[in-house]
């Protein structure tokens, strides 16, 4: 039987579907007519793909905006928007739906596509016709991705324009059975921790980084179809550097995301997704430095297949990082994994381009122009190409590790990747970056073609005797013991020192050509202060509260990183004092104060770290860090485990009798884990408040709970006679979950008996809590901000000089 | 012999020096019976955690998380994992761990757990033990 649905607001989605058979129609067309416009060089087959493609950049607009206007309406009835949403969502996150779910993100990043394509059809001039098409055909690809229609019982894509009953996982239950439905459903949110400024402003930059790098390639492919092998070089290079740069920007944002919003405890953990993004950005790197090589040898180039290599490869990496990322194949290894999608149709794309590319370069291998000739010794293009190529070796062997669970799926083994993942890249990246940091050192003083050793060395001595001395004080003041480390140490502060000393050298501070400098200093300072950040990082949050946490049957005294802290309880922790002051619940999170005092040469600073716990029904609740940054180093702080009752703010009593005292005044009593004393009686009662009435006699015993934290508070238990009736009204201390009642008063003798009540369910609140100081993590983070402008110089220096020419 | 010969042999030596060394120091997915038998060497063990048996987690007076996980054959150990309990645990419908037997039980050094993906949102969280520095 069908249903008449009422309530549903089904325009946008008709008009999201036509937008998106239209994206994908145009870019068909588009690439259609770009082909035979290069094919026939004919001026009005390039017109026909110019105008499809800026209606195929219409649609995509069409979509996101279709897309936008559901999400902003609260429109549940459609899945993307029940998914990914919710009605209080606030405004400035509802941008962040877009990336969240899989369509949106293929969604993203087609807009980035259909952005760069319209620069380039005004930008590209006798290269249009053949980067077009290749730029139309992946469009079309891509655009695939959000038909979500069945062909031979085959599902292509998935559409953003689904509505919740037409979701297969959802279209049995109930509920749509009432035709009203969808006045009665709320979307299951955004997950919490996209709701962070970062994650606006992150996937933005890092898909127009992946975006980018589709230019490399289709230049590439253009170039081989077209047989100019060496003039693509040219119009590609400032688009590589730019990408270099967004994809650099997107990737090191990612990075501070995580040490923000994550408790990862750190800023890079080798985490799967994370590689996923960096190995293709360091074969940009590697691909643009050899883009340079072959510029500046203009007849004689000795690089190309490499160079070719490299640039295709890149691309080809994009497209295998989103099928690592969505596809869910790294489900058991990472912590972030988004989610089962289609691994069908990306296995398939991703062939088709490596297809693309090894038939390409196979097929015009013999042509392209290789130089007989061999590079000299002391030559830049010699070093540059050695730390291109390093800089590759470095990018496999993330990609191999990050790999495992794709050659078991290949393979059918059951491989698990290494148990310290920390330490297996570091083993290798830490020597890598040794070497990539020695060659920027140097390879900039050589020339191109030939250098003589004595020029070489008029420029570098100052560097090289200056360098290992700025190593040795740090190491020592420090404290440094690891070898390797302090190489590391040596080889960025060479890297800084010498670049530097180029810029005002060589280039005798001229800024406009010291953008490569520029970047090489600021890459060498994100070494640097990853170096001595995460190298020397220090757990401060050992275990000082005094209760035994040895193992039993361990041998060896295990300390806990993590320290358990009680309400008000002040504690020794590295060089503070950490107190727990308590908890207050703001929006969606539990906020834990956590009070720090530091005692040095006499004066006394105070500061509070609020770190969090985000309560999220759907995603479960995620502890987020809160740290506090000193010019010198950060001090991380998240706690790692709270007490699960308080977050529900449910309180249930239940109070039991624990003991009966039988005192005098002045005579105390233990209520552990406080100390009582019997203060004194009195006839001083407060009848109206308890309700008394002038013939009723009343006595209250005045008890004295001391917490030992300098807090007392007062119990003040009453014994009514009513007409030769005995009656208590009891006295009770919430926050200590204590009570107590006055049984009977023996005035002869002088003694009160009092019964003492004990909440079962009052605990006293505490946190688990981990601390770790991050020692000179603003060196990296200042080190990204200099490379990023040394690069923008670079590509703007560039540019200009282009356009000049 | 050209100087990029050199070079090249260079990388191709590194080269598979990478494979070898991420071959040699990844381990495998394992189950209890394995890890039993291999006493003090690490494994890691995929499992589902059985709800019906208690899971205790007293930090006051234990620095332990134990818990029963069941492996993919079915075998059902007590875990106990050095740290503290991982948020929303109960909720996790697959987890991996990583850890050893030691004297007297299964000793737990980190906690991968997937959270069920009913909101099409596999939520993958990680724990890592406390160091045993």
């Amino acid at each position: 039987m069908e249903i008449e649905y009422i309530g549903e607001h089904l325009t946008p989605g008709i008009i999201g579907n036509a937008f998106v058979v239209f994206a994908f129609g145009f870019a068909l067309f588009s690439g259609i007519s770009y082909f035979l416009g290069e094919k026939h060089e004919d001026e009005s087959w390039k017109k026909m793909g110019r105008w499809f493609f800026r209606l195929h950049s219409i649609s995509i607009a069409g979509i996101a905006l279709s897309l936008f206007y559901i999400i902003f309406n609260h429109y549940f009835e459609y899945n993307y928007a029940y998914q990914h949403s919710s009605t209080d969502l606030p405004l400035r996150y509802m941008l962040s739906c877009f990336w969240e779910g899989q369509e949106g993100s293929f969604l993203l990043w087609l807009f980035w596509h259909a952005v760069i394509g319209n620069v380039l059809i005004r930008t590209a001039r006798n290269w249009e016709n053949s980067v077009m098409t290749v730029f139309a055909v992946v469009q079309v690809m891509l655009g695939s991705m959000l038909l979500g229609v069945y062909v031979l019982g085959i599902k292509i894509g998935s559409n953003p324009f689904l509505l919740l009953r037409e979701n297969v996982d959802m279209m049995n239950i109930p509920l749509f059975q009432n035709p009203n439905y969808s006045s009665m459903i709320e979307g299951t949110g955004l997950n919490p921790l996209l709701q962070n400024y970062w994650m606006t402003i992150h996937p933005p930059t890092l898909f127009l980084g992946f975006a980018s790098t589709l230019v490399p390639f289709s230049y590439a492919i253009a170039s081989l179809w077209k047989k100019s092998y060496i003039e693509w070089l040219n119009p590609v290079l400032p688009w590589t550097f730019g990408g270099i740069m967004v994809l650099g920007t997107g990737v090191l944002m990612g990075g501070a995301w995580a040490y923000e919003a994550l408790s990862f405890g750190g800023f890079w953990a080798w985490d799967p997704v994370e590689n996923a993004s960096l190995v293709p950005w360091l074969f940009l790197v590697a691909a643009g430095h050899l883009m340079l090589i072959n510029r500046n040898k203009n007849e004689k180039p000795t690089s190309l297949i490499t160079t070719y290599a490299l640039t295709l490869l890149t691309f080809i990496l994009i497209l295998y990082s989103t099928y690592l990322t969505r596809s869910g194949i790294l489900g058991k290894t990472s912590v972030h994994s988004f989610a089962d999608g289609m691994p069908g149709q990306l296995i398939l794309f991703l062939f088709l381009f490596i297809g693309l590319s090894v038939w390409m370069l196979f097929h015009r291998f013999r042509e392209i122009p290789k130089s007989k000739e061999e590079e000299a010794f002391l030559s830049r293009e010699f070093w540059m190409f050695i730390g291109s190529l390093v800089i590759v070796i470095a990018a496999f062997q993330i990609t191999f590790t990050t790999s495992i669970p794709v050659v078991n799926a290949i393979f059918g083994t059951s491989l698990a990747p290494p148990i310290n993942a920390i330490e297996h890249y570091n083993s290798w990246q830490i020597p890598f970056s040794i070497v990539v940091a020695l060659m920027m050192a140097l390879a900039q003083f050589l020339k191109y073609k030939k250098t003589t050793s004595e020029s070489f060395l008029k420029n570098i001595w100052l560097s090289i005797a200056l360098s290992p001395l700025v190593t040795v004080l740090i190491a020592i003041a420090l404290k440094m013991q690891n070898v390797i480390l302090i190489v590391l140490l040596f080889a960025s502060v060479l890297a800084v020192t010498s670049n530097t000393a180029f810029f005002f050298n060589v280039l005798k501070g001229k800024i406009k050509n010291a953008g490569a400098s520029i970047s090489h200093v600021g890459f060498a300072l994100i070494l640097l202060g990853a170096l001595l950040s995460a190298g020397l990082q220090q757990n401060i949050s050992v275990n000082t509260s005094g209760i035994d946490i040895r193992m039993k049957g361990e041998k060896s005294n295990a300390n806990l990183d993590n320290i358990l802290l009680y309400e008000k309880d002040t504690l020794p922790m590295g060089p503070y004092l950490v107190s727990y002051s308590g908890k207050q619940r703001s929006g969606v999170n539990m906020m834990y104060e956590v009070r720090y005092i530091e005692k040095s040469n006499g004066q006394v600073n105070e500061f509070s770290l609020y770190p969090r716990i985000q309560l999220n029904k759907m995603m479960g609740n995620v502890p987020e860090p809160d740290t506090k940054h000193f010019w010198n180093r950060d001090l991380f702080t998240y706690v790692s485990y709270v007490n699960q009752d308080d977050l529900t703010g449910e309180k249930k009593e239940d109070y039991q009798v624990l003991d009966t005292f039988i005192l005098s005044k002045g005579d105390t009593g233990i209520v552990a884990p406080y100390l009582m004393v019997l203060k004194g009686v009195s006839r001083d009662v407060d009848y109206e408040k308890h309700k008394l009435s002038e013939t009723d006699i009343a006595v209250k015993a005045i008890l004295e709970i001391d917490n030992m934290h300098g807090v007392k508070s007062t119990l003040e238990p009453i014994l009514v006679i009513r007409e030769n009736r005995l009656y208590h009204i009891k006295d009770q201390d919430e926050d200590l979950g204590i009570r107590f009642s006055l049984t009977s008063i023996d005035p002869e003798a002088g003694k009160l008996n009092l019964i003492y009540e004990k909440d079962k369910n009052k605990k006293e609140d505490f946190i688990i809590m981990k601390a770790v100081i991050f020692p000179f993590i603003n060196v990296l983070w200042i080190g990204c901000i200099i490379m990023i402008f040394g690069i923008v110089l670079a590509v703007y220096n560039r540019l200009s000089n282009q356009i000049k020419l | 012999m050209k100087k990029l010969h050199i070079f090249g042999i260079v990388i191709i030596a590194v080269t598979i020096g990478v494979i070898i060394s991420t071959i040699s120091d990844s381990s495998t997915y394992s189950n209890f019976k394995e890890a039993s038998e291999n006493p003090d060497m690490e494994f890691m063990v995929v499992g589902k955690l059985n709800l019906e048996k208690e899971m205790s987690y007293d930090p006051e007076t234990s620095p332990y998380f134990s818990f029963y996980l069941i492996d993919g054959t079915g075998l059902e150990e007590e875990v106990r994992f050095i740290g503290s309990k991982p948020q929303d645990f109960e909720r996790s419908d697959q987890v991996v761990i990583t850890g050893k037997y030691q004297d007297d039980g299964f000793i737990a050094s980190k906690i991968l757990m997937k959270c069920p993906s009913k909101y099409n949102n596999g939520n993958n969280v990680e724990v890592k033990a406390v160091s045993e520095s």
